[in-house]
């Protein structure tokens, strides 16, 4: 059995009184990659944000129940968030590079980490380029705006970004809902490789991704974790029902 | 989208239904060639085959196009390479109504024979299989696949009745060697036609219940067999 990286026990969610998941309690393993499908609105979104605590910059959220990260609770008051979000990676539907150069993106976090050594940041920017598959078509243009840059460029420049504070685990939100099939290929491509060394939480809405990229996945419906096994299964033999229609399109 | 998808399942079934009820008619037809010595009626027969052969291709190319376009997943995709593996088991079952036909000439001297062989009981029962396995994938009935899938000994069993008892004819006159030998092929045909049925519904019980149930029965066997072999081998 794989180690688990992360495990939600009992995890009830509420933004205002509005309770938005009910009692998740999920063990995600690790360096393999785990999809979450189900309709739009069911939570997917807010379950992402509360593995890294994004969802702490909304007001008037309330959490209830525990999610352990390699074992340590993640919601005790000691734990300081911006040293978990530098663990927690995240990669939004739409890609959000800063108004900068592709160099100085990838170079943000490190250099507010505090690395400011020229070399060693020509480095780290090499690297994440280099491993979010990014580094030959950008190379000769490192000082280039990364507004230049196409769509699925974009997000794969956003991928660097993240992987250069060196994170252990990576949430991606619909990372390649808005690309090509051939920036989708790319990403998908990416995932796999990335997962030899990442934990990776992939929210998507096309389940023939979720079906190529993920080695698990979770059905979430209306704020509940329906079904949760391994992707092999979930999309040849399913055991609940509301799986079986929704991966086959009879929901509803 | 869901609605496309729906017709295009509903059209794929159509079809499958539609090749199998020339084949229930064909092997229905046969039986009755063999019991009437019917020559007329064989090369009728023998013209549907191309019929058969037209919905062979077109069920390939159906499932082909609904594979591609629509990439379906668990039941769905389950009820497509179900339609696959019957749509073969189909054309087969339709060579096999023809092959049964090519006996009919050579046996036509010989009713006597044809009917004490208890041949005709064989190709009744493997046909009342047939339509039995072809009615479990349409109602997508488990309990009666199951059923089929149980009846495969019955007719290894009339084959083997067949063959000593032919054995023994041939042995008492010579001149019934040709026949016998006809009748021995004829039974053997009808045979596959049995197991040919078998394999359709054990598919219908992968498309139903997502388990494969085909050799099931001889790997169990053949683990058991490996188990004590090597269970030998740690005591020695
Ligand atoms: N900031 C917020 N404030 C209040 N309610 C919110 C907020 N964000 C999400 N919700 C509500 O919580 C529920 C779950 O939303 P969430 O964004 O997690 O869904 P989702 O599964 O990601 O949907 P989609 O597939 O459309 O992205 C919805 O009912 C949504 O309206
Ligand atoms: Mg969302």
């Amino acid at each position: 059995m794989e180690n688990i990286k992360i495990k939600t026990r009992n995890l009830n969610f509420y933004y205002n009184k509005k309770q938005a998941l009910f009692d998740i309690s999920m063990d995600i393993p690790e360096k393999k990659v785990t999809a979450l499908i189900g309709p739009s609105g069911c939570g997917k979104s807010t379950f992402l944000r509360t593995l890294n605590r994004m969802n702490d910059l909304i007001e008037d959220i309330k959490v209830e129940g525990d999610i352990f990260i390699d074992g340590v609770n993640i919601y005790k008051d000691n734990i300081d968030v911006v040293e978990l979000r530098k663990r927690v990676g995240m990669i939004f539907q739409k890609s959000n590079p800063f108004p900068k150069s592709i160099y100085d993106n990838v170079a943000y976090g490190p250099r507010i980490q505090g690395i400011k050594d020229k070399t060693t940041l020509d480095e780290i920017v090499e690297r994440s380029l280099r491993r979010s598959a990014l580094w030959d078509e950008v190379k000769d243009e490192l000082k280039k705006s990364a507004l230049m840059l196409s769509g699925g460029q974009q997000q794969r420049l956003c991928i660097a970004r993240a992987l250069a504070i060196d994170p252990e685990i990576l949430l991606m939100d619909e990372p390649a809902s808005a690309l090509d099939p051939i920036s989708t290929t790319k990403i998908e491509d990416l995932i796999f490789e990335l997962k030899m060394n990442y934990t990776i939480v992939i929210v998507t809405h096309n389940m023939q991704q979720a079906a190529r990229v993920s080695d698990y996945t979770g059905f979430f419906y209306m704020g509940k974790l329906i079904e949760f096994d391994e992707t092999r299964i979930m999309f040849t033999s399913p055991k609940e029902k509301q799986t079986e229609d929704y991966i086959t399109g009879r929901f509803g | 989208m869901q609605k496309h998808f729906e017709q295009e399942l509903e059209s794929l079934k159509t079809n499958i239904v539609k090749m199998a009820s020339i084949v229930d008619e064909m092997v229905e037809n046969a039986l009755t060639a063999l019991e009437t010595s019917d020559l007329e009626l064989c090369k009728k027969i023998k013209a549907k085959d191309r019929e058969i052969d037209a919905y062979d291709n077109l069920i390939k190319t159906q499932c082909e196009n609904i594979l591609a376009l629509f990439q379906p997943f668990a039941v769905d995709l389950r009820f497509i390479l179900t339609s696959l593996m019957v749509n073969n088991q189909l054309e087969r079952c339709g060579d096999i109504a023809v092959n049964i036909t090519q006996r009919v000439k050579p046996l036509i001297n010989h009713y006597d024979l044809v009917v004490e062989s208890k041949i005709i009981d064989m190709v009744k029962f493997s046909k009342q299989m047939f339509k039995e396995a072809i009615d479990s994938f349409i109602n997508r009935d488990l309990e009666l696949a199951n059923k089929v899938c149980g009846e495969d000994n019955v007719v290894d069993g009339y084959n083997k009745n067949i063959f000593y008892y032919l054995i023994d004819k041939m042995k008492e006159k010579h001149e019934l060697i040709e026949p016998a030998s006809h009748l021995m092929i004829l039974s053997r045909h009808v045979e596959r036609l049995a197991d040919h049925s078998t394999n359709i519904a054990e598919d219908v019980i992968f498309m139903i219940s997502a388990e494969i149930v085909s050799h099931k029965h001889k790997l169990m066997k053949w683990a058991e067999k490996e188990q004590s072999k090597n269970q030998l081998e740690t005591e020695e």
